[in-house]
């Protein structure tokens, strides 16, 4: 089978082609066209057609990554969107849960209040209420008024509604039939319900992610209509599937219903191209560190597995969201990062980035503020001539003005300055990778950091290091990790039910009831796209917590009737995880099951390992030595005579002793005095750290 | 103490000494909270910058990630959903070095404190803190908060030597106090009656439980098993965290982690220092007025003052409270100068002068707060003396947050809201069988009108910043249905920046039970500024199922109530900021249009004449405009 995938990111649109027959991976990228990104997509897909040769009709499938939702969200530019909630709760979108996002801050914005996606002017409320624990109906819905509701949106020029009551995780009935007069009175309207979009209990969360469905709705819809256009233009009729953030693709229709779940789609598709890349090397437990300009995305992958967020821990742009993602711990930590002194003179790299433009010193292009980049530079760790393949020249002057600056400022030499800059923004990127590693009770040194993003490459090693991770892969093509990641997803759909059953007093018949109809539920979106329900793989799961908890921990289900020994079962793996992730245990209290889980995942396609050229000997690669600083083991500053190499001209297995550099088109590599790289057979890098610091 | 003059400094309480002892407590005998002379002993060895950045990232890595356990562990809403909990490491010497992002500031803030009122009383009975003890505190005499605010404390050592403490604490559920639940207590004479009082005492020696004390818990706590449980995740949080503190030792050295410590803290002294200096010289003073008890005909228990004198001079700054009411010696809004006061005031200098949205991240530790001297005459609501009661020390504590505010506005009015909205807590309770059920939310209130930006809406206020509880979540597991929750309609403070609404929150009972009160905020408007309105008080109506009702005042002992009981709870509305003649007439519009506004309030409040219900007359507009300036 041939696939195309299409991983569009703020400046470049990155593209890959692989045939699984043949086991040919090709790359292609161009810049992003942020005004109609289908355009450059499919400008992209044909060029690379046209290069390799590829007959465009013979692509079957086509993956597809966006920020179309996510950029909607940040630059909050949605549809004009309405709300018809129940009477009493108008504000619950605005109240919040009362809690400032800054403790120590009269100043602050409340993303809620400040830049809503429904104005209170078009939240409007209808009679209805159903009550706990069963539903029953308190206040049946009126739908005279819902009517009244919708024409008086439609009326407004409202192009999206969001039906948001409580409770509607016990029983929809009341949205449904909401959403249906809504659909009779304004017909062409973007209509979303809350249990249909994260049938979970928390109202304000709930109806936050149900509201932005909405907003960003309509957008969604009409980016995937052009795209499908610009794919008719363009002959190229595979099927398109688009990444969402629970690790799996959806399809058009999924997305065009509930673009939510698209929302982490880049950063998701690059810890599935770490998964990939990890597993080519034979490696099955990862830790994936995508670094670029201005952040850092860090995942864990466990035994080939990605971690899930909790429902609590997601936030997208200041606002909650409630739907499925892979646990990617973001922080604004990159090569763009702008290194400072603040007023009481100490020394702080980040969050605020030189981004792009001006950019780094080193660019030239009239940034003078000293970033990480710069500190790189001035530690000899970027080939000035060879950035971006050449594309673009670094000013060594600039860069080394800007880090004497500050080292000036911190009264330490401008080495000093540069290795200070890199060690504080390496010891963040190390805390951060702990709180999920360490802090949840996994042993980092079991791991391989699989480092990629324009940056990654540069930082993995003394990264890993501070940590004691033993081990930095490095893929082929390290920009374009997240692009090749869209090519190893699968059909994945997931559905949640909230459950609130306790383990002393469980009914069992309704808690097989509920599993059984989430799995129907997902084995019907399945069947509507075409999968047979013998080829979907089903995997279910509980979120439980003790009884009286807030916050639940998530423990897989075994497949099937569950009885009272399979109960027991999993009742003991969630005090073994809370012991894990918390260190503390709670014998006697009873447990609750406050939602049940169900993952359907399609088949898998298998794609190759690229092609990586690969030269003679470790002499035909070297490219050049130079001057390297980095610490001595007696904690001083020693220039090292360093050796650069190509990437491209890497011989399989011969090692390369750190210190050392290895160059690329889209990525540098350091190897640090101490550290020993091999390339090997799948085309990957392997650093082996000798001894943490 | 030889002296009745005591000072009290981030670093703890001395006798009294340093220069201008007394020169402000015209009273004599009064309490000064300093911070100059706190500074601990200053490093020997010069560490690097990169390092102190490193090990300070490190420690509140740590902090955070105490907090985080605490509160995915906890059971009680009160910790896990309004997130009245607090995490932090302290040094051997009890000056704070790091807390957790998690938590409200009025639980983190006071965990130094806590730890050298342990000290203390460590000290004075010749006990000693051992490696594997875990110490249990609330005396509000000796750096707890309150009683309800428990820390369990557990000591780090490296090598042998004690070089810190990780602390976490958390407002329990029920502490054995005369009526069910923690809040609403309002009606306790003296320290007694607030609950079970622990003075340092070990729950766990050299790693071994002390049954007998935890049996002594079990016996007199209501809800036991989720206050107990809580307990444990508090001592399950802070062993990790001093596990964490300890290896960063074994890391970096004992001496490098030390003289870290010391440069983080100077760091955030100089941060302050700087922003202080940054004041004109001078003094400014506010005055506002807490309800106390409305209800009572004793005239020394309602509306009474809250005074607060701020002078700057140079890179220092003194917040004189002389002139606050007396305490009252047998109702228990008496505040604790070390655990309540404090915070306060540094909360509200430190959101002004470092607010968070302008300057970044700032670090938090003892540090920072020791530019700012606070006095406080013995005796006075905000410096109380023992057994006088201070279990409801909450709301006033936050009005004395907003006064110390007000009198800050005067030097840096662009910086500050104008008047907040006061908050109101009720402890539902009921028994299931021969248990209780407990549960304490916490009813918002609302900011001020700020320099170029409306009030925050229905939010928690100044040093506290928890959490309201899901509605999904609380029918789901206690017999209470909300009614209704909702902003407060035209309602609020008008001004050229309008304060921020109140909310409006109904709490019905489906099952017989009792309910507690502790608010404030009933009887004074949040003040507006510079000629923005006063806001609006709050309210409380308790409507019956046979059809009466009744208005309450702030505060209400334990009551009986039935099913079918509902409190109508009415939030404050913050105080407007500015002129209400010169707030854009479109902003006014779109409030008329969004509901927060009628047309009738928008032409009285802001002379803008709204037609039709959604159309801006702009001449009329400017006429009305125009006669009510002249």
């Amino acid at each position: 089978m041939k696939f195309i995938g299409v991983d569009i990111g703020g400046t470049f649109t990155d593209v890959v082609f692989a045939d699984t027959e043949t086991g040919d991976l090709r790359i292609h990228k161009v810049p992003t066209t942020p005004d109609d990104p289908s355009l450059g997509m499919l400008h992209a897909v044909r060029e690379l057609c046209e290069r390799e040769s590829i007959a465009a009709a013979e692509v079957g499938h086509l993956f597809h990554g966006t920020t179309i939702a996510t950029n909607a969200v940040l630059t909050h530019e949605g549809a004009r969107t309405g709300m018809i909630t129940s009477e009493g709760y108008r504000d619950i979108l605005h109240i919040g849960r009362h809690q400032r996002p800054q403790h120590y801050s009269i100043r602050q914005e409340i993303p809620w209040q400040d830049r809503p996606f429904v104005r209170r002017r078009r939240r409007l409320t209808v009679p209805e209420r159903i009550t706990p624990p069963a539903g029953e109906v308190l206040t049946p819905l009126d739908e005279e008024a819902v009517r009244r509701a919708a024409r008086r949106l439609r009326d407004d020029g409202v192009e999206a509604i969001a039906v948001c009551f409580l409770f509607s995780w016990v029983d929809p009935a009341h949205e449904e039939r909401a959403a249906a007069i809504v659909r009779e009175e304004h017909p062409g309207c973007f209509v979303t319900t809350s249990a249909a979009v994260s049938p979970q209990f928390r109202e304000f969360e709930r109806f936050t992610t149900t509201a932005m469905n909405a907003f960003i709705g309509p957008r969604m819809r009409d980016y995937m209509n052009r795209i499908g256009d610009r794919m008719k233009e363009a002959e190229v009729s595979a099927e398109l599937h688009v990444m969402s953030s629970n690790g799996g693709v959806a399809t058009v229709r999924t997305v065009s219903e509930r673009p939510v779940v698209t929302l982490l789609s880049g950063p998701a598709a690059g810890v599935l191209g770490g998964r990939w890349t990890g597993e080519l090397s034979g490696r099955r437990k990862l830790i994936t560190f995508d670094m670029g300009g201005t952040s850092a995305d860090i995942g864990i992958v466990d035994d080939g597995r990605f971690a899930e967020a909790t429902a609590r821990d997601t936030w997208i742009a200041g606002y909650p969201v409630l739907v499925s993602m892979i646990d990617i711990h973001t922080i604004g930590a990159g090569g763009g990062s702008i290194a400072r002194v603040d007023p009481g003179g100490g020394f702080r790299v980040g969050p605020e980035s030189a981004g792009a433009a001006p950019g780094p010193a080193a660019y030239g292009r009239g940034g003078t503020a000293p970033t990480v980049t710069d500190a790189n530079v001035v530690l000899g760790r970027l080939d000035r001539d060879y950035f971006l393949g050449g594309a673009m020249a670094l000013d060594e002057a600039a860069a080394g003005a800007a880090i004497g600056r500050l080292a000036a400022r911190l009264g330490l030499d401008e080495r000093e300055a540069a290795e200070g800059v890199i060690a504080i923004v390496n010891a963040n990127m190390a805390n951060a990778i702990s709180s999920r590693t360490v802090q949840k009770g996994v042993d980092p040194r079991d791991f391989s950091l699989v480092a990629f993003g324009g940056a990654g490459p540069l930082h993995a090693v003394e990264v890993a290091a501070r940590i004691g991770i033993p081990e930095v892969i490095v893929p082929p093509y390290p920009g374009i990790t997240s692009a090749v990641g869209l090519l190893t997803t699968e059909l994945r759909y997931d559905a949640v039910k909230t459950e609130f059953q306790v383990s002393d007093r469980l009914d069992l018949a309704r808690l097989n009831r509920d599993l059984t109809s989430v799995e129907a539920g997902i084995a019907r979106q399945f069947q509507d796209d075409g999968v047979e329900r013998a080829e979907v793989g089903f995997e279910r799961s509980g979120d439980l917590r003790y009884v009286g908890q807030g916050y639940e921990l998530r423990v897989p289900f075994p497949a099937g009737e569950l009885g009272p020994a399979e109960t027991r079962e999993l009742f003991r793996r969630f005090h073994e995880q809370h012991r894990a992730e918390y260190g503390h245990v709670f014998e006697d209290s009873p447990i609750e099951i406050v939602n049940v889980r169900v993952v359907g995942v399609g088949r898998t396609p298998t794609i190759g390992a690229p092609r990586a050229a690969r030269g003679e000997s470790l002499a035909a690669a070297r490219v050049r030595t130079g001057r390297g600083t980095f610490r001595a083991a007696d904690g001083e500053l020693a220039d090292v005579e360093t050796v650069f190499h190509l990437r491209d001209r890497l011989p399989v297995g011969d090692p390369i002793p750190g210190p050392a550099v290895v160059l690329q088109r889209d990525s540098t590599t350091v190897i640090p005095p101490g550290s020993t790289a091999r390339a090997d057979e799948a085309g990957n890098l392997i650093i082996t750290i000798e001894g943490s610091p | 103490m030889s002296d009745s003059r005591t000072t009290t400094t981030a670093a703890g309480i001395h006798g009294a000494s340093g220069p201008g002892a007394g020169a402000a407590d015209a009273g004599g005998g009064g309490i000064r909270a300093s911070g100059n002379n706190g500074r601990a002993g200053g490093s020997n060895r010069r560490v690097d910058p990169v390092t102190v950045s490193v090990i300070q990232g490190a420690l509140e890595n740590i902090a955070t990630e105490m907090g985080h356990k605490l509160m995915r562990m906890s059971y009680s809403s009160i910790i896990r959903e309004s997130e009245d909990f607090g995490a932090g490491l302290v040094d051997a010497g009890g000056q704070g070095l790091a807390e957790s992002a998690q938590s409200t500031p009025l639980q983190s803030g006071p965990i130094p404190g806590y730890v050298q009122g342990m000290l203390r009383q460590l000290a004075e009975r010749g006990e000693e803190i051992r490696p594997g003890d875990v110490i249990m505190h609330n005396d509000a005499y000796a750096g707890a908060s309150h009683g309800p605010d428990v820390a369990f404390i557990v000591p780090a050592f490296y090598r042998g030597r004690l070089v810190g403490f990780a602390v976490t604490t958390a407002h329990h559920l029920d502490i054995g106090a005369l009526t069910p639940g923690s809040c609403g207590i309002v009606d306790a004479i003296d320290a007694y009656a607030e609950g079970l009082q622990f003075k340092s005492i070990k729950v766990y020696e050299s790693g071994r439980k002390i049954e007998p004390v935890w049996q002594l818990l079990r016996d007199n706590i209501r809800a036991s098993d989720l206050v107990v449980g809580d307990m444990e995740a508090q001592i399950a949080a802070s062993r990790i965290g001093a596990e964490r503190f300890v290896a960063l030792h074994e890391r970096y050295g004992l001496e490098t982690v030390e003289a870290a410590g010391e440069a983080a803290k100077d760091h955030a002294e100089r941060l302050m220092r700087a922003a202080v200096a940054a004041l004109p010289d001078g003094t400014w003073r506010a005055t506002t007025f807490i309800d106390g008890y409305l209800d009572s005909d004793d005239p020394t228990k309602k509306n009474l003052p809250l005074v607060a004198a701020i002078t700057v001079e140079g890179d220092e700054m003194t917040v004189d409270l002389t002139g606050t009411a007396d305490q009252v010696p047998d109702r228990p809004i008496n505040m604790p100068l070390v655990g309540t006061v404090d915070i306060a005031v540094w909360l509200t200098v430190r959101s002004v002068l470092l607010d968070t949205a302008v300057h970044g991240h700032i670090p938090v530790n003892s540090g920072l707060v020791r530019p700012i001297r606070i006095v406080a005459p013995r005796g006075c609501l905000a410096n109380p003396v023992f057994p006088a009661p201070t279990i409801a020390r909450f709301c006033p504590g936050n009005q004395l947050a907003d006064t110390v505010m007000k009198a800050l506005a005067q030097a840096v009015p662009e910086q500050v809201s104008a008047g907040i909205g006061n908050l109101n807590v009720i402890a539902f309770s009921g028994l299931r069988g021969e248990t209780h059920w407990v549960h304490m939310e916490i009813f918002e209130g609302s900011y001020g009108g700020r320099h170029g930006m409306d009030g925050m809406d229905a939010v928690d206020t100044l040093y506290a910043n928890t959490r309201n509880n899901p509605i999904e979540d609380i029918e789901s597991h206690l017999p209470l249905r909300v009614r209704r929750y909702e902003l407060r309609e035209d309602v609020c403070g008008a001004g050229r920046w309008r304060g921020g609404l109140g909310s409006v929150r109904e709490f019905e009972y489906l099952d017989d039970g009792g309910g507690s009160v502790e608010g404030e905020g009933h009887g004074y408007r949040p003040w507006g500024f510079r000629g923005g309105g006063d806001g609006q008080p709050a309210s409380l109506v308790l409507e019956r199922a046979d059809g009466s009702s009744a208005g309450l005042p702030s505060k209400v002992p334990h009551t009986v109530v039935t099913a079918g009981d509902c409190f109508v709870c009415e939030g404050p509305a913050g105080g407007g900021y500015g002129d209400p003649l010169e707030r854009d007439p479109a902003q006014v519009l779109d409030d008329v249009l969004d509901g927060y506004l009628s047309a009738g309030t928008a032409e009285r409040d802001y002379g803008v004449v709204i037609t039709g219900g959604d159309t801006l007359d702009r001449a009329a507009t400017e006429a009305a405009r125009a006669a009510r300036r002249s």
